[in-house]
């Protein structure tokens, strides 16, 4: 009999978090087990996800998934018979690195967080309660499964920001909230509209990779470009994409250190991932017409987000809009849609899940170490805390591109994307010139908070207490690996189920799936 | 086909409850304990029964209506149908709610039968909407709601702000009568008759008086009862008076009555709104499509703005009348279908919120949404429910809230053409709502609570803050004993049936919001037929 693993890996986590609201004072390790169970659950579906396209069985295994199940759920009336809403769940190459993220960044977030002491039950509850919608946006195939746990991720989010947060917490998590369930309710009009004028039989959106051409030929270019302009709202605000990304700030500034670190490292990629999973493939007309808005989004992400993140004073805030930054990336590589872009743009999330994972603990235990985060008045942590102070280095050097870690290669292939696309081709210039002024403003926070003699350090600082070393050792063991071996990532995502995306650059390996394209540089 | 007697057996035991609570007064029997339970049991007897003759599966034994007779058509001035019936469903459920979560009350002297007998009157009144073919029965039924409502307001006779609202409510709710009557004679000289089967069949313009006249009619009818559903510009008394009412009461008002009104207005046009559409006489239809936007659009700024938990409340009630209405717009079977859904889920969300507001204020919570800081700690269950159905009225997914807009909104979309943007002005208005209900969520789990020096927290909550364990605090106190401590504490201070009843909601609520498949498919079924064979 099959076992029906993604299923169990939503149910332990979602009970696991749940249970652990009612676990008093052993919190932490009911925790540390769910995040471990949930990890190796993650683990299991990697061992038996078939590297290569399997396209039989049924209508969610023809359409390129993997480890389909489907219930129906409840059935909405139709004139024309039953339009059923489905329990469907599947995995393919670009939802599997998604997961591992989401495990790992829990995982890692939970053993940073052992000592918590202000109601450690809440908030690991949250903490899990985050990962398990993540985890469930990531499988649905479904478009009202994929809505009902897009939403449900803001909510344990509201709470771990208005309750554990800093100063000004109620305010930032109100306002994430409001913002982030505007756009969700946009996203939402666009999705029930692709749904109904489309003329799809049911809600899944599986089946209708395989008849897109059919189905979504209802759809006229300027109804598609409106259609998916509200999901580029949707998704953009997630992202974060300017000018929509004020939430965002607010919410990491505020937000507890684990907290920042779910709402980097997995509820940012959400947006990608919508964008790459829904918008995109369903409608390609949609796609083509906004391709120039949506290139100059991303470029002003790119270069809006190196900007402010140079003239930043608080070391959070300063990672924070470097995440826009990133994210202007990925969304450059989704608009270009290539093999090579979308590629880039899967691996550059992971990367930067990672990475910015890192960094924010890093900021998280500044903060605490030195009674502020200030980056000026505090000088010369190599001398008092050098476990702290190479963290921050490795997470910086991570962030800026540093080839071996695992940024660099997903950076590379995204400009290389970017390069090789005639469309664009010398606008590559600008992202390059951002990287530069990336490197830039780490290397002068790095000199400013590291070396240089002791400054501002208060008597009683003491280097990083064990569990939160392990956290990062977790995060930084990973983005050393992948940076060193990023084909354990790269062969996993072409086996997507998107069809019909042309080459770019060139196709990754597995040429089976997207069709024989030339190789790539990291490829094997 | 003959009805049997035992087919009115729902509104035989309300009829019941009404008639022996009163006695119970004279007779001198007034302990809340003995009247209320009478009142309980009774309705869910009568909530079985009406469970029964739909075929829900444990209770389709206790049916008491032929089968033949559901869905076939008016016996005279009544019809049963399965629209009806699970509405009846609702308003019992809804009675149910109030009687149960009010044997927490505390007594008085002749106020405990009082508003036991005016309930069960009001629900006698609810259960004949359900079963009217007519236009006149329906508007009579309505009527003895209305009234006994009326004096539910009042029945505090001490209180200065209740006498006010019973004023105010009776007022508007005469002219509203008035005004519906007056439609009422209208279409009866239009159509010559008042059976609603003639509404359904017959374009106005056909009728013996012409389309003018009818139309006049339908308006002033749509007016008339458009105060009772609550629909902008119709809805100045509603907040005035859920706000003076006393708290269980506001909560029938909202649970109970309003959805009645709700029910009268999808009887008498629903079914006639695809006539509309098709004939001369689309400004009906475009009337409603107006009233939907309207209404929740006026509903949500308004509770933006408010200071005060009960007309916040009552302003958001306002605004899900609008969805609902959207429901009534559309008039397809997944739109009715929404519109039940939705209805179902504001029982419990409205029943739930105010019976909330009637627990605190017992406990001596002002009644400023300020006054709610820190409840999060000091009630944990209480708060987490109100906390799920604030969410659930906001609509997040997971709550039977979120299944309702979802199906509303849903089959607007479906229908397609003009109706997308009455989706979309759902939609935006909830995105809106989210902004007022999250803050009360922010007030009560992220604000500090008071300190006592304010004069705004009794003993009984300063002891609720510190249970048992004596110097610990309560953010410190995690640990399972402390937590029960708080949660018996808890229990006591509000009442058990309270608590429950609060609990019970939320439970409810999230229950049916992750597995609605039973209600969707009872709602489904109802909606279908009620378009087919029509009232």
């Amino acid at each position: 009999m099959d076992v029906p693993w993604l299923s169990l890996l939503l149910a332990v986590s979602l009970v696991g978090a749940f249970a652990t609201f009612f676990t008093g004072r052993y919190a932490r390790w009911a925790a540390l087990a769910v995040s471990l169970a949930t990890l190796g659950i993650v683990l299991g579906i990697m061992a038996l996800f078939q590297p290569s396209l399997q396209l039989n069985g049924n209508a969610c295994q023809q359409g390129g998934f993997q480890l389909c199940e489907l219930h129906t759920w409840f059935t909405f009336a139709s004139p024309s018979g039953g339009f059923s809403v489905d329990y469907l769940v599947g995995v393919d190459g670009i939802s599997l690195p998604m997961i591992l993220l989401s495990a790992v960044i829990t995982l890692a977030a939970v053993v940073y967080h052992w000592d918590e002491e202000k109601d450690p039950h809440g908030f690991f509850g949250l903490v899990l309660l985050t990962n398990a919608g993540c985890l469930g946006v990531f499988v649905s195939l479904d478009v009202l499964l994929f809505f009902v746990f897009w939403e449900i991720v803001l909510i344990p989010m509201f709470f771990l920001i208005g309750h554990w947060g800093g100063p000004r917490r109620s305010y930032a998590a109100l306002k994430f909230f409001v913002y982030t369930h505007v756009a969700s309710v946009v996203m939402f009009v666009a999705l029930l509209a692709m749904v109904f004028l489309g003329g799809w039989n049911s809600f899944d959106f599986v089946d209708t990779f395989g008849r897109q051409s059919t189905n979504m030929a209802n759809l006229s270019a300027p109804v598609q470009a409106l259609l998916f302009g509200s999901l580029l709202f949707g998704f953009g605000v997630k992202l974060p994409m300017v000018p929509f990304h004020t939430w965002l700030p607010d919410a990491h500034v505020e937000a507890p250190t684990g907290g920042s670190v779910l709402l980097a490292g997995i509820l940012l990629k959400l947006g990608g991932y919508g964008l790459i999973r829904l918008a995109s493939p369903l409608l390609p007309l949609g796609r083509t017409l906004l391709f120039p808005v949506m290139l100059f989004l991303a470029l002003l992400s790119i270069v809006w987000g190196a900007y402010l993140s140079l003239s930043q004073r608080d070391l959070k805030r300063l990672v924070a809009y470097s995440s826009i930054n990133h994210m202007g990336i990925v969304l450059l590589a989704i608009a270009l849609w290539t093999q090579l872009g979308v590629m880039a743009a899967v691996l550059l999330m992971f990367a930067h899940g990672l990475v910015s994972g890192l960094l924010f603990m890093v900021s998280g235990s500044v903060h605490h170490t030195y009674g502020t985060r200030d980056i000026p008045s505090v000088g010369g942590m190599t001398a008092r805390t050098p476990v702290l102070a190479t963290m921050l280095m490795i997470g910086s050097l991570a962030s800026l591109g540093l080839p071996a870690l695992v940024s660099f290669p997903a950076e590379f292939s995204a400009l290389l994307a970017t390069w090789s696309d005639p469309r664009v081709h010398y606008l590559v210039l600008l992202p390059l010139m951002a990287l530069v002024v990336t490197a830039g403003f780490y290397i002068w926070m790095m000199q400013r908070l590291s070396f240089g003699p002791p400054r501002g350090i208060p008597d009683k600082a003491h280097d990083l207490p064990f569990p939160e070393v392990m956290g990062m050792s977790l995060l930084v063991g990973l983005i050393v690996l992948y940076g060193i071996l990023p084909l354990l990532i790269e062969q996993v995502i072409p086996v997507a189920a998107i069809f019909g995306i042309p080459c770019g650059a060139g196709t990754v390996p597995g040429a089976t799936v997207w069709g024989a394209c030339p190789s790539l540089p990291f490829g094997p | 086909m003959q009805v049997p007697v035992a087919a009115y057996l729902p509104e035989a035991l309300a009829l019941a409850a009404a008639l022996l609570t009163f006695l119970m007064d004279a007779a001198g029997v007034r302990q809340r304990v003995v009247v209320g339970s009478f009142s309980v049991v009774l309705y869910v007897l009568a909530l079985i029964s009406v469970l029964g003759d739909l075929s829900v599966a444990p209770f389709s034994i206790f049916a008491t209506v032929p089968k033949g007779l559901i869905d076939t058509g008016a016996v005279g001035p009544i019809q049963f149908s399965s629209f009806g019936l699970l509405w009846q469903a609702i308003f019992l459920s809804a009675s149910l709610l109030v009687a149960f979560a009010s044997l927490s009350e505390g007594e008085g002297e002749r106020e405990v039968p009082i508003f036991y007998g005016l309930l069960a009157l009001a629900t006698l009144g609810t259960l004949l909407v359900g079963l009217s073919a007519d236009l006149i029965f329906l508007l009579l039924s309505v009527e003895v709601t209305g009234i006994s409502t009326y004096v539910l307001v009042a029945y505090a006779r001490k209180d200065a702000r209740a006498l006010e609202a019973s004023m105010k409510f009776y007022l508007i709710g005469a002219l509203s009568t008035a005004i519906s009557f007056f439609g009422a004679s209208l279409i009866y000289g239009a159509y010559g008759s008042t059976a609603l089967s003639h509404l359904r069949d017959l374009p106005p313009s056909a009728t013996v008086g012409g389309t003018q006249m009818a139309l006049v009619g339908l308006g002033l009818l749509t007016v008339g009862l458009g105060f009772k559903v609550t629909a902008v510009p119709f809805h100045m008394w509603a907040v005035d008076v859920y706000d003076g009412a006393p708290d269980h009461v506001s909560a029938y008002l909202a649970a109970g009555s309003k959805k009645m009104g709700l029910l009268a207005v999808l009887v008498v046009f629903a079914a006639s709104v695809s006539i509309f559409r098709e004939g001369s006489a689309w400004a009906l239809y475009v009337a409603f499509s107006g009233l939907a936007v309207v209404t929740m659009t006026v509903g949500n700024v308004l509770a933006l703005q408010q200071r005060t938990m009960k007309r916040m409340l009552a302003y958001s009630s306002i605004s899900q009348a609008g969805y609902m209405l959207i429901g009534l717009a559309v008039a397809t079977p997944a739109s009715l279908a929404g519109t039940t859904i939705q209805a179902v889920a504001h029982v419990l969300m409205k029943g739930g919120a105010f019976l909330f507001v009637a627990a605190m204020a017992s406990i001596g919570v002002g009644n400023r949404i300020d006054d709610y800081r820190g409840l999060g700690h000091t009630h944990p269950a209480t708060t987490a429910s109100f906390a799920i159905l604030l969410l659930s009225l906001a609509g997040i997914p997971l709550t039977l809230g979120f299944v309702g807009k979802f199906y509303i909104f849903a089959s607007a979309v479906q229908a397609q053409g003009l109706f997308i943007f009455l989706a979309i002005a759902g939609l935006l208005n909830s995105a809106v709502s989210v902004f007022y209900y999250a803050r009360v969520l922010r007030i009560m789990y992220m604000v500090e609570p008071q300190t006592s020096s304010q004069g705004r927290w009794t003993p009984a909550v300063a002891h609720l803050a510190d249970p048992g364990a004596g110097s610990t605090p309560p953010s410190a106190g995690s640990s399972k004993g402390a937590n029960l401590g708080r949660f018996r504490a808890e229990i006591q201070a509000l009442g058990l049936a309270r608590w429950s009843a609060i609990v019970a909601c939320a439970a409810l609520t999230i229950i049916l919001g992750i597995y609605p498949t039973p209600l969707i498919d009872l709602a489904n079924n109802a909606a279908a037929h009620f378009l087919a064979t029509g009232p």
